[in-house]
C-alpha cells in the first residue's frame, strides 16, 4: 500500500460558518495504480490532490503514507517526504520562464544535491527519453502548450518519484495534444509509476484503473 | 547551485531592464556619494595625523574679553612656551612658529615671489614630522639666519644643484639666510604649510620677554598619557602671575581690578583638533581650518544616501517580489527549501549590489576632479585602493545586499507553495505598511534636505544682496601698486586720465580680503579704553567706497591738520560713549590725541559672521590703490591699466583683485557649503525620486485590472491619475510634519553663526513643501498618466 486517508475532513471558516471542502474522505492507493479524481467544479478535486501531495493541511482525520503518519510530521519532515517520493504535473504547466528545457528538468536535481555528471546524465537520459533533446535550450514560451507539458511531465519523473500527482493535465491542450500525454501517462503506470489526476474528461479518465468521483466535497 | 543562482540573478535583472537600472542606478549613485564624501571625511579627519608625536602635541592659545571686546588670538606671547615647561612637569617640550606670510626672496639678483616663509624653534622638526631628504634638519636651525627649505623650492631656487649651504636673501633685509636642511613638501592635510623655516635665533624678538602681546603660535609636547585638560585647567594661574606685575607697571592697573570687568586666560587644543575646531579670529590662525559642523553634516548626508538607496532596492524588490510569486511555489513544489530560496534571493541582491559597487567606483574615479574643484579640496583616490579600505568595500557590498536584500528573501521564502501558484500574493499588500514608512522616510530626508538648500541659499543670496555700507562694484584693487615706489602717483594720475576710470584712492585698508589693518589701543582721558581696529586712508576713500558720512567731514587736502584728526563709524561712536554727538571729542592712541571729524555710517570689513567691530579711520595715504571704474567693463580697466603700469619698466608683474570678487571669497566655506549641499541633496532627491518612480511603476502594473474595470465603468484620465497619485502623496504631506521641526531646529542653529541673518519664516516652508510636492507629482504623474489612459480591453483579456 502506498497511501491511506481515513476520514479527512478540511473546512475553511466563512462568516461564522463551517464550509466543508472535504468530507469525511476515505482512500486506499496501492502501487502500481492509475487513478482519476472525477468531479464538477468546486467539488474539492484539487483539494484532495494538494492534501494527498503534503502541499495543503487537513482539518480532522488520518494520512498514512508509506507507513509514514503524515498528520503527527512537522512540516519539514512532510515536505522531505513529498519531494522524495511525490512529483507534480500541472494545469498551466508551471515550467520557470527564465530557464531553458534542460535548466528547468535540472532544477529538481539541484535541490536534491546531485553531483553535476550525475544532473548532466539525468537530464540527457529525459530528454532522450522523451525525445526533446533538440528543444534543449529553448526557453518555455518558444515551445507548444503540449511540448511544455511534456516538459513539465519529465521535470515531474526526473527524480524517479513513486508517485505522480496530476492536476488536469490536459487541461490547456487541444485533443490531440491530450491524447499524447494521456498514452505517456499510461505507458509510464505500465512501467510502473503510480499516478493520480484530476480530470474532467471521461476519455481521459478512462486511461486510469479507477476512477474516484467526488461532490461538494464528499465521495460518491 | 551557486553557479545556477547567478544564471537566474542575471537573467532576471535583464528581463526587468527598467527597475533593474533604477535599482542599479540608484545604488550607484547612493554609494558614489557616500564614498565621495566618506574621502572629504577622512581627508579631515586626518589633519595633521602625520606627526609620530600627534597625539602628544597640544597648541596653546589666547583668548581674553576686554571692554567687550572678544579676543582670540592663535599667535601668543614669546615667553609663553618656556615657562610652561619649567613650570609644569608633563611639559617636555616646546616650539614656536612665527608666520611672516607669503614673502619675496633674492638670489644673485633674481627674486623668487610667493614664498610662503616662517620663523621657527631650533628643536621644530623634532617636534613636528617633516622629513628630511638632504642636510641634519634635527640640527640644521641651531645657528641664526639659517632656513630648511622644501624639496621644490631648493629646486627652484638653485637647479640641479645642492642647495645645502646655498645663501638667499629675504627682501629689505642685508643678512643672508644659508640652507642648512632641505625637506619634502608639507603634507596636504596639515594645519600649516610653509615653504621656507627660517631659524629664529638671534631675533630679538624671540627672546623677549614680555607677556604683553606676541606673535608666536606656541606647541608643547606632552608626556605620554597626560591629560591636556589637565593642564589646560592648571593655566588659569598663568595670566595673575605673569601679566599681573606688567599690567601694574604699564596701566597703572591691578590684576584684580582688571579682571573684573574684564576676562583672561589660555587655552589648549590638540593638534589634531586644531583644524576642525579652532576659533581663533582670522587674523591669528595659520590657515583658514575646516569645520567640524560640516563634517558632522556631511557624515549625515552620506549615511542618509546609502540608506535611501538601500531602502529604495528593498522597496522595489519587495514590490516587484510579487510578481515571483509563482516561481517561488513552483521552487517550493519541487523541493526547494526556505534557506535556498533565502539564498537565491541574497545571491540575486548581492550580485546588483556588487554591480552598483564597480558602478560607484567609477563613478567615485570620474567625479573625483570635479568634486575637488568645486570643493576647493584635494582628495586623491589612493585612499580607496588600500587593502583595508577595499576589505571595507567588500564588506559594504555584503552588507548592503543583506539590507537591501535581506526583507524580500525572507518574505519571499515564507510564502506558501499553493498560495503562491494561485497569485494569491498578487495583491502585494501584505507589506504595505512597511513600504509606506519606507517612503516616508526617504521623503522626510528629501523635503528636510530641500529646506535646509533653500535656507542656505537664500543666507546666500541675502549676503550677496545686503547693503554693507559700501558699494563694492566695479572696484579695482591694485594692492601692489606700492611696488611701483616713487612711480606709484605717477601711475595713478596717468590712470585717472583713462575715461574709464571714475575715482581713485590711495590705501592699503580694504574692507575684504587681505587688508593691512591693525589693531590699535585706545584710550580716552588717559584711561585704556579698547583695542580697535584702523584703517588708513585718503581723501578719496570714503567717495571712492561710496560710503556715506552721518555727520561731520570727510578728511580734505585743504586741512593742513587732517593727519591728527579722525573718522570714526557709528559703532565706534556707540562704544566709546559719544552718543550722538562725537564731533570734537578727543581719542588717544600710540600716535597722540586725535579729534573726531567726522562719523562714518557702519559698514562691513569682515564677515557677516561677526558683528561690525568699532573703526578708526586715519588720514595717512599709503600702500595700494583702489580704482572705481565708470563701467561694469572691468576687463577694459584692467587691460589698460596692465599696459600703463608695464610702461614703468619694473620687474613686479601687475596683480589685482576685484573687491566685489573678496567679498565674495570672505563667504567661500559657506559657498562651498552651499554647492555641495546643494549638489547632494539634489542626487538624494533624484535617488528617491527613482525610487518613488519604481514603486509607482510597480503598482500601476499590479492595479493593471483594476484600472481597467474602472475605465469600462466610465471613471475618467483624471480619476485614475489622482487614484493612483493620491496614496504617494500623501505619504510625501506626511514626511512634511517629521522634516520639517527637525530642519528648523538645525538651519536655525546654522543661521545663528551669522551676525546678519535671514529669518525662517513660513513662507520658507510653504516653498520647500511645494518644491517636494512638486518632484514628487513630476515623478508620479507621468506612469500614472500612461496607466490611466491604455486601452482597458488590454487590462481585461482573460488569460
Amino acid at each position: 500500500m502506498l497511501l491511506q486517508l481515513n476520514n479527512i475532513f478540511k473546512w475553511v471558516n466563512s462568516g461564522g460558518q463551517r464550509i466543508f471542502l472535504l468530507k469525511d474522505i476515505n482512500l486506499e492507493v496501492h502501487e502500481g495504480e492509475f487513478i482519476s479524481i472525477m468531479g464538477p467544479s468546486g467539488s474539492g478535486k484539487s483539494t484532495l490532490l494538494n492534501v494527498i501531495g503534503m502541499l495543503d493541511d487537513f482539518d480532522e482525520g488520518e494520512y498514512d503514507f508509506l507507513h509514514e503518519s503524515v498528520h503527527t510530521l512537522k512540516e519539514k519532515h512532510r515536505a522531505n517526504l513529498y519531494k522524495e517520493y511525490i512529483g507534480f504535473v500541472f494545469q498551466s504547466y508551471h515550467l520557470l520562464d527564465d530557464l531553458t528545457v534542460k535548466e528547468n528538468l535540472e532544477m529538481p536535481l539541484l535541490y536534491k544535491k546531485y553531483k553535476g555528471s550525475e544532473r548532466k546524465a539525468m537530464v540527457a537520459d529525459m530528454l532522450d527519453r522523451f525525445n526533446i533533446v533538440g528543444k534543449k535550450d529553448l526557453f518555455p514560451a518558444q515551445l507548444s502548450g503540449g511540448q511544455q507539458q511534456l516538459v513539465g511531465v519529465a521535470r515531474a519523473l526526473i527524480s524517479n518519484p513513486k508517485l505522480i500527482l496530476a492536476d488536469e493535465p490536459t487541461g490547456n491542450l487541444n485533443s490531440q495534444q491530450s491524447e499524447e500525454i494521456m498514452e505517456l501517462f499510461k505507458k509510464l503506470n505500465q512501467e510502473g509509476v503510480t499516478i493520480i489526476q484530476v480530470t474532467h474528461s471521461e476519455k481521459n479518465a478512462a486511461y486510469g484503473s479507477r476512477i474516484v468521483s467526488l461532490l461538494d466535497g464528499r465521495k460518491v | 547551485m551557486f553557479k545556477n543562482n547567478l544564471k537566474i540573478a542575471w537573467r532576471n535583472l535583464i528581463k526587468n531592464k527598467v527597475i533593474s537600472s533604477i535599482n542599479i542606478l540608484g545604488l550607484a549613485l547612493g554609494i558614489a556619494s557616500c564614498l565621495i564624501i566618506m574621502l572629504f571625511v577622512v581627508d579631515e579627519l586626518s589633519y595633521d595625523q602625520y606627526n609620530e608625536k600627534a597625539d602628544d602635541i597640544v597648541n596653546v592659545v589666547f583668548r581674553a574679553k576686554i571692554n567687550g571686546e572678544e579676543i582670540k588670538e592663535g599667535a601668543i606671547m614669546a615667553p609663553v612656551g618656556e615657562t610652561l615647561i619649567q613650570e609644569f612637569p608633563e611639559v617636555l617640550d616646546a616650539t614656536r612658529i612665527k608666520n611672516i606670510g607669503t614673502t619675496k626672496i633674492i638670489i644673485d639678483n633674481q627674486s623668487y615671489r610667493k614664498n610662503r616663509f616662517a620663523f621657527v624653534d631650533a628643536n621644530f622638526f623634532n617636534v613636528f614630522t617633516l622629513p628630511v631628504i638632504d642636510g641634519d634638519s634635527k640640527y640644521s636651525l641651531q645657528e641664526p639666519n639659517t632656513a630648511v627649505i622644501t624639496k621644490s623650492k631648493a629646486e627652484k631656487f638653485f637647479g640641479e644643484e645642492n642647495a645645502i649651504g646655498k645663501v638667499f636673501y629675504l627682501e629689505g633685509q642685508e643678512q643672508p639666510f644659508r640652507v642648512t636642511g632641505v625637506i619634502e613638501e608639507v603634507p596636504q592635510n596639515s594645519h600649516f604649510h610653509f615653504d621656507i623655516f627660517a631659524s629664529l635665533e638671534g631675533l630679538d624678538e624671540a627672546k623677549s620677554t614680555s607677556w604683553f602681546g606676541g606673535n608666536f603660535f606656541t606647541y608643547l609636547v606632552l608626556k605620554k598619557g597626560s591629560n591636556y585638560k589637565d593642564l589646560e585647567s592648571k593655566l588659569s594661574q598663568l595670566p595673575e602671575k605673569y601679566m599681573g606685575p606688567m599690567m601694574q607697571e604699564t596701566m597703572g592697573v591691578s590684576f584684580d581690578d582688571f579682571t573684573k570687568e574684564n576676562e583672561l586666560g589660555f587655552r589648549i587644543f590638540p593638534l589634531t583638533d586644531i583644524h576642525l575646531y579652532s576659533d581663533n579670529s582670522s587674523h591669528s590662525q595659520l590657515e583658514q581650518g575646516g569645520d567640524i559642523k560640516y563634517v558632522y553634516i556631511f557624515s549625515a548626508i552620506a549615511i542618509f544616501m546609502l540608506l535611501i538607496a538601500c531602502i529604495n532596492f528593498m522597496n522595489i524588490s519587495t514590490a516587484t517580489a510579487t510578481k515571483r510569486a509563482k516561481e517561488v511555489g513552483i521552487r517550493k513544489v519541487l523541493g526547494s527549501n526556505k534557506s535556498q530560496l533565502r539564498y537565491q534571493f541574497l545571491s540575486e541582491s548581492f550580485i546588483a549590489s556588487l554591480m552598483a559597487m564597480i558602478f560607484a567606483a567609477i563613478l567615485v574615479f570620474i567625479s573625483l576632479p570635479f568634486y575637488n574643484r568645486m570643493s576647493g579640496k584635494e582628495l586623491q583616490l589612493d585612499f580607496l585602493l588600500q587593502p583595508t579600505v577595499l576589505i571595507l568595500l567588500l564588506f559594504l557590498t555584503l552588507l548592503i545586499s543583506l539590507l537591501a536584500g535581506g526583507y524580500p528573501a525572507f518574505f519571499l521564502s515564507s510564502f506558501n507553495p499553493i498560495g503562491a501558484l494561485k497569485n494569491k500574493y498578487l495583491g502585494g499588500n501584505n507589506n504595505r505598511g512597511v513600504r509606506s514608512g519606507l517612503v516616508i522616510f526617504q521623503f522626510v530626508i528629501s523635503a528636510g534636505l530641500i529646506l535646509a538648500t533653500l535656507t542656505v541659499n537664500q543666507q546666500m543670496q541675502y549676503i550677496q544682496n545686503k547693503d554693507i555700507g559700501y558699494e563694492r562694484d566695479q572696484l579695482l584693487v591694485l594692492r601692489d601698486a606700492n611696488l611701483l615706489g616713487n612711480n606709484r602717483d605717477t601711475f595713478k594720475n596717468e590712470l585717472l586720465k583713462n575715461p574709464k576710470v571714475a575715482s581713485i584712492t590711495n590705501s592699503a585698508s580694504i574692507p575684504a580680503g587681505s587688508t593691512d589693518n591693525y589693531m590699535s589701543q585706545v584710550y580716552i582721558d588717559g584711561e585704556f579704553s579698547r583695542r580697535m581696529p584702523v584703517f588708513n586712508i585718503d581723501e578719496n576713500y570714503i567717495p571712492t567706497m561710496g560710503m556715506v558720512l552721518t555727520s561731520g567731514r570727510n578728511f580734505s587736502k585743504e586741512f593742513g591738520a587732517d593727519s591728527t584728526n579722525v573718522i570714526i563709524n557709528q559703532t565706534a561712536a556707540k562704544v566709546l560713549g559719544f552718543g550722538a554727538n562725537a564731533l570734537g571729542e578727543i581719542v588717544t592712541d600710540g600716535g597722540g590725541d586725535h579729534t573726531v571729524v567726522g562719523v562714518v555710517k557702519d559698514f562691513h570689513f569682515k564677515s557677516l559672521h561677526q558683528t561690525i567691530d568699532p573703526l578708526f579711520l586715519f588720514y595717512r595715504p599709503f600702500g595700494g590703490l583702489i580704482v572705481k571704474a565708470k563701467s561694469a567693463d572691468m576687463s577694459g580697466l584692467i587691460a589698460d591699466a596692465t599696459i600703463l603700469w608695464n610702461g614703468f619698466n619694473t620687474d613686479e608683474t601687475f596683480a589685482y583683485t576685484l573687491l566685489d570678487e573678496s567679498y565674495r571669497q570672505t563667504h567661500l566655506a559657506e559657498h562651498k557649503m552651499g554647492n555641495l549641499l546643494n549638489l547632494f541633496a539634489l542626487l538624494t532627491i533624484f535617488v528617491a525620486c527613482l525610487g518613488l518612480f519604481g514603486l509607482v511603476t510597480f503598482t500601476a502594473e499590479q492595479r493593471f485590472k483594476e484600472i481597467g474595470i474602472r475605465k469600462v465603468l466610465g471613471s475618467s484620465v483624471l480619476e485614475i491619475i489622482t487614484m493612483l497619485s493620491k496614496d504617494f502623496l500623501k505619504l510625501v504631506f506626511i514626511s512634511f510634519f517629521i522634516a520639517f521641526p527637525i530642519g528648523y531646529y538645525l538651519m536655525k542653529n546654522w543661521l545663528e553663526s551669522f551676525a546678519y541673518r535671514i529669518e525662517m519664516h513660513l513662507g520658507l516652508f510653504g516653498l520647500a513643501a511645494l518644491v517636494t510636492l512638486l518632484i514628487a507629482f513630476a515623478t508620479i504623474g507621468w506612469k500614472s498618466f500612461r496607466a490611466a489612459t491604455m486601452n482597458p480591453v488590454k487590462a481585461l483579456r482573460d488569460e
